[in-house]
């Protein structure tokens, strides 16, 4: 190794600092905008059903991808903002590596009357207590601060 | 090694920045070119994605992001990327799965959203040099590409306005592409050479713009592809070859790369004599001068013949050698890899006689297709036969 074995200063070797420059727009998609858009004016969620196989796709996609064919406008439909736990962790430190104030709870929440899950903040008095298969259902912004994100639902609560 | 037929494609619309998300654009693709095959999903034995930098889309692991829209979930699948030669070798890396007999019916598909990266992609590829050597001076490609062209220029002395020919001829013949972003029939000489100058000789419409957009192709054994198809459209040929990364030390004039993988090519389908025998082609036209250079390099002329015999019209749709009868990038757009439906589905298209207004009259039996990447080094050459 060139790297001396007591080097403890990455830089001083001859270097060069760069950075990587990487800004996006990332556009929802076709199914994402329809989602987004009912998410801001409602308390429901949409999801697609698939006409071959009636899989139920929560977010709802265009297509299924098992029997690849497009779901057409009639399968889009309502469900309840509501879940129940599916998976959960209680993280104690951020993606940073420092200490959380207080334990999270994130959870995957299975949204009723669909196959699909997502996941979310998961707010409870007992952090520590058996989450999976409880009911929870989500807490939204209030209508007037929504913007059209996943950032629209704040936490998920049991009921 | 088994032959490999193509026995359907499919392409979407390419556009500066279109609404999909890359998954839905490689479900359009895939869903036509499996309707055009007239095969499902469970018919599939494994999938192929070629797709260019993360840094377009901005999503790590694109690959596996696009996968359930590119018909590949619980399949065998991979991603495959070199550069701006994606395109070409995407479907080679179809061919060899089929070819092998490890596949019967490969799947295809070749994405890109270039739109998603701002202020412009431009941005993605000022990361793709030598931290050291390169990057201190903030180089970009124009710039790169200005010097090759302005080299190709002195070395042969072609003049500005026989280059700007290959724009229009190119923006003209994308007119007959329904996916094209910018066709123009009325498009002149005069029009490109008063074009902005981006780095001399470079103006704007030597250039072709980003995109986004998707093509998928399906490829199956020549055994199995009767069962679909009475006379499948057959891949003759691949070659792939890369120069060295020090680009800075080799002459920019002639793409010998190209070359070499089009001899590889070449010598797979039998061809001895490439101008003779090669109906049309479709060589990588990301600017103007490289549809020029690739000609040279594809063999299919003498180096700095090319200018020529574009003057003379014979590249012309209904010329005596058809050059980017698809419109190419200049006219249809660059969504990197997703060229494929130009450099490759057009070859498809042509030969089974699909090519609708872009049809070649003058029924064509072999053409090539080829696609240039990394920092002016990677050739990839596919030959399909009717
Ligand atoms: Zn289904």
């Amino acid at each position: 190794m060139t790297f001396l074995e007591k080097q403890t200063d990455p830089t001083s070797p001859m270097h060069w600092r760069g950075n990587m420059q990487a800004d996006y727009l990332y556009l929802s998609g076709v199914a994402g905008d329809k989602f987004f858009k009912h998410l801001m004016k409602n308390d429901t969620f949409l999801a697609t059903k698939c006409p071959e196989c009636n899989k139920v796709f929560f977010p709802p996609r265009l297509y299924c991808e098992d029997c690849f064919c497009e779901i057409p406008e009639e399968k889009w439909f309502e469900v309840p903002s509501k879940g129940s736990i599916k998976l959960f962790t209680i993280a104690t430190i951020d993606s940073y590596g420092k200490k959380l104030k207080e334990p999270k709870v994130i959870g995957l929440i299975n949204i009723d009357q669909t196959d699909g899950s997502l996941l979310g903040v998961i707010k409870t008095d007992k952090p520590d207590e058996e989450l999976q298969g409880v009911h929870v259902e989500a807490v939204l912004k209030p209508k007037d601060k929504r913007e059209g994100t996943l950032k629209d639902i704040l936490y998920f609560k049991k009921k | 090694m088994r032959k490999v037929a193509v026995i359907g494609a499919g392409m979407t619309l390419f556009r500066r920045i279109l609404q999909e998300t890359g998954k839905e654009l490689s479900f359009l693709a895939t869903k036509m070119a499996m309707e055009d095959a007239g095969i499902e999903k469970k018919d599939l034995d494994m999938v192929i994605m070629g797709s260019a930098p993360d840094a377009f889309d901005g999503i790590h692991l694109k690959g596996e992001n696009l996968l359930d829209g590119a018909a590949a979930a619980n399949k065998p699948y991979v991603r495959v990327f070199n550069g701006g030669g994606t395109g070409v070798f995407a479907p080679i890396a179809g061919w060899w799965h089929v070819a092998s007999g490890v596949a019967d019916v490969a799947l295809v598909v070749c994405e890109e959203k270039m739109g998603s990266c701002f202020p412009h992609p431009q941005t993605a590829f000022r990361h793709i040099w030598d931290p050291f050597l390169d990057r201190p001076l903030n180089t970009n490609l124009v710039w790169l590409f200005a010097m090759e062209m302005n080299r190709y220029m002195t070395v042969h002395n072609i003049k500005k306005e026989d280059i700007a020919r290959v724009a229009v001829k190119n923006k003209r013949n994308a007119v007959g592409h329904p996916c094209a972003q910018l066709p123009d029939e009325n498009i002149t000489i005069d029009d490109v050479l008063n074009s902005e100058v981006v780095a001399w000789p470079v103006q704007r419409l030597d250039i072709s713009p980003p995109s986004d957009g998707a093509s998928a192709l399906i490829l199956c054994s020549e055994e199995k592809a009767k069962k679909y198809v009475e006379d499948p459209i057959t891949i003759a040929g691949v070659g792939w070859n890369i120069d060295s990364t020090m680009w800075t030390n080799r002459d920019l004039y002639f793409p010998r790369y190209v070359a070499n993988a089009a001899k590889m090519a070449y010598k797979m389908a039998g061809i001895d004599n490439p101008r003779k025998e090669i109906d049309f082609a479709e060589p990588y036209d990301p600017f103007d001068y490289k549809e020029l250079q690739h000609m040279e390099g594809l063999l299919l002329c003498d180096k700095g013949e090319a200018p020529i015999l574009t003057r003379e019209g014979v590249t012309q749709r209904d010329g005596n050698l058809p050059i980017c009868p698809s419109g190419g990038l200049l006219g249809v757009g660059n969504p990197i890899a997703a060229t494929m439906g130009q450099k490759v589905c057009e070859l498809y298209w042509q030969l089974a006689g699909k090519a609708g207004k872009r049809q070649i009259p003058t029924d064509p039996q072999i053409g090539v297709g080829q696609a240039w990447g990394d920092i002016m080094q990677m050739g990839t050459v596919i030959v399909m036969k009717r």
